[in-house]
């Protein structure tokens, strides 16, 4: 029981926003489609939940074939980047739409109304209208009008990318919390690999209209299948035909490790605790190493200095096949 | 705000308010003071001139239609403008803003070609089977419907556009159907721009005198609308009672704007 996309191909015109995307989606978990903007995974995330159509291609939700449904008739949860709260609706009435369109009875749906707004700490705001809500607590209302109908599947279209940093970091812990206390199905869309890697348990990776990799968090930093999962998951940069990560080299300022790559020093950036090098070495135009700045200064490090390179043992690393980043 | 020294601002305001006083306000007043020159008991004696009294009501009667018309169909062009993609819908667009181009008299004269019951294209068909457009109520509503068709499209039509539809579709997931999306989301979002638009669509339409004249053939006591009144009254020099009708008009049609601009939530609230 889950969801299954199978060969689902979607274009607007010569754009191929979904090439031929195949992918299951685990009951039960949070799993966020992550890729630059443009990879198509919010279009991914539209057709599941019936607002777009796919030019070919199938979605079953939870075993039932859902491709043909119109939105109505899935019982998902959708949530939108800029809130689409009804703007003529108090917080209540928003909350309680699903459950009217339905024709619940009145005490059932005040109540349910109450629970929601309750989990989404917006009780005092009941009678509000939505503009005289903050961006979070119209989005925190926009989940709870979602989960009020009790969606099989709730959907988040990139919901933290209209708020400001501090606001978005709470409500992505707040985010985490609420699914281990509802469970309830979740996928939602993001650019952001810090997001991914932090709330999901499960993530997919979408670029250029193709899934490049389904893992969990962990397994998508340690073992990221090809150089652009590596790439976007975090920072990378190249030693001697290796992508790897910047705090994955070893620094020696003596020759002695088998393997090691010479280079001079043309940088150095203290950023906090952390210290940034940009490294030159014959082949490689330039190698960025990271380390700590106590590390730093044990070893003495400075610009012009010469240092020897290698990979950390145990380190991530891709072979290289593109050409280096500008 | 552009700062402007003392004496720029007052000549600008004197030139603006001259400009409407001579332009509106004065020959206005002046029908006013007119309709009430005899008194208010010469000016209530109109009301019982039976031929003024159908008038008006003939008037009333083809606005309230044309207007349920105009309303019906412009929320429903206006929805396909904004929320759907076809072939030709520039076209349709450009089409919508004709009435506003197009004099009210080559309306008239167009409609006649089309319905009238002898050589009409259409007319002759329709005479047969015993439905007569020109010369009687169909026409007036027809050619009412035609110079109000622009003004609750381009009210409704920026408003639909500003709210975008992800509002629509968040409904849509939560389970509304079509219907339910429309009187539950769409419309109540859109009330202000569609009253405007009936208003004014209501103004226009107790005012036309053009098209209607052509179409309706201005029979005494049959199909002679208020503003035809006025015109034939003045002529047969009963000016008196064309005044008090043209007060009456003019009256409405302030009334309703009044109204309108009173219930309208203020600039900044959401509509």
């Amino acid at each position: 029981m889950s969801i299954d996309v199978t060969g689902v191909t979607k274009k607007y015109g010569d754009f191929v926003a979904l090439d031929n995307v195949s992918v299951t989606l685990p009951t039960g978990q949070l799993t966020a489609l992550l890729g630059p903007s443009g990879g198509g995974k919010s279009t991914l995330l539209r057709i599941i939940a019936g607002l777009d159509t796919a030019d070919s291609g199938s979605v079953h939700i939870e075993g039932r074939d859902a491709t043909k449904l119109p939105p109505q008739k899935r019982n998902v949860g959708f949530v939108f980047q800029h809130y689409a709260a009804f703007k003529h609706m108090t917080v209540a009435k928003n909350v309680a739409f699903g459950l009217e369109i339905r024709k619940r009875p009145k005490q059932d749906v005040q109540a349910k109304v109450a629970e929601l707004l309750d989990l989404v700490h917006l009780s005092q705001f009941a009678h509000r209208l939505p503009s005289q809500l903050s961006g979070g607590q119209r989005q925190r209302m926009a989940l709870a009008r979602a989960l009020a109908v009790e969606p099989t599947v709730l959907l988040l279209d990139e919901p933290f990318g209209a708020l400001d940093a501090k606001v978005r970091k709470e409500l992505r812990d707040w985010l985490r919390r609420l699914h281990d206390e509802v469970h309830v199905t979740t996928i939602f869309v993001t650019h952001d690999q810090e997001e991914a890697l932090e709330v999901a348990d499960e993530i997919v990776v979408i670029n250029d209209g193709r899934v490049e990799q389904v893992g969990s968090p962990d397994s998508l930093y340690d073992t990221p299948a090809n150089d652009f999962v590596m790439g976007f998951l975090g920072d990378v940069t190249r030693l001697g035909g290796l992508m790897l990560r910047p705090h994955d080299i070893e620094i020696d300022v003596e020759p002695g490790r088998p393997g090691a790559v010479q280079g001079r020093i043309t940088r150095v950036l203290r950023v906090g605790f952390e210290v940034r090098l940009s490294v030159e070495t014959a082949d490689d135009a330039e190698v960025k190493v990271e380390l700590t700045r106590t590390h730093a200064q044990q070893l003495g490090l400075v610009e012009g200095g010469t240092v020897w390179l290698t990979p950390a043992v145990g380190a991530t690393t891709v072979v290289a096949t593109q050409p280096v980043p500008a | 705000m552009v700062e402007l020294s003392t004496p720029t601002k007052w000549l600008m305001r004197t030139v603006v308010i001259g400009y409407v006083f001579f332009l509106v306000a004065w020959p206005v007043g002046l029908i006013v003071q007119r309709a009430f020159a005899e008194g208010v008991g010469e000016f209530l004696s109109i009301f019982s001139n039976e031929q003024v009294v159908r008038a008006l009501s003939l008037t009333a009667q083809v606005a309230l239609q044309a207007v349920a018309i105009n309303l019906v169909f412009g929320v429903g062009m206006s929805l396909l403008l904004v929320r759907y993609r076809f072939p030709g819908k520039r076209i349709l667009s450009a089409l919508i803003d004709l009435p506003l181009s197009v004099s009210p008299v080559v309306v008239g004269l167009s409609l006649l070609l089309v319905y009238n019951g002898r050589t009409g294209w259409f007319g002759t068909w329709l005479e047969e089977h015993g439905v007569q457009i020109i010369f009687s109520g169909p026409g007036m509503i027809m050619a009412t419907c035609f110079v109000a068709l622009p003004l609750v499209i381009r009210e409704v039509v920026p408003v639909l556009q500003e709210i975008g539809d992800e509002q629509e579709q968040a409904a849509r997931s939560l389970g509304a159907n079509a219907r339910q999306v429309f009187w539950r989301i769409t419309l109540p979002s859109i009330k202000w721009a569609v009253v405007y638009g009936v208003v004014l669509s209501l103004a226009r339409s107790l005012g036309e005198f053009g098209a209607v004249k052509i179409v309706s053939g201005n029979y005494v006591n049959q199909t002679q609308t208020a503003t035809l009144i006025v015109e034939s009254q003045y002529q047969s020099f009963e000016q008196q009672s064309a005044y008090a009708v043209s007060f009456v008009l003019a009256f409405v049609s302030v009334l309703c704007i009044v109204v309108v601009s009173i219930l309208r939530p203020k600039e900044g609230h959401a509509r």
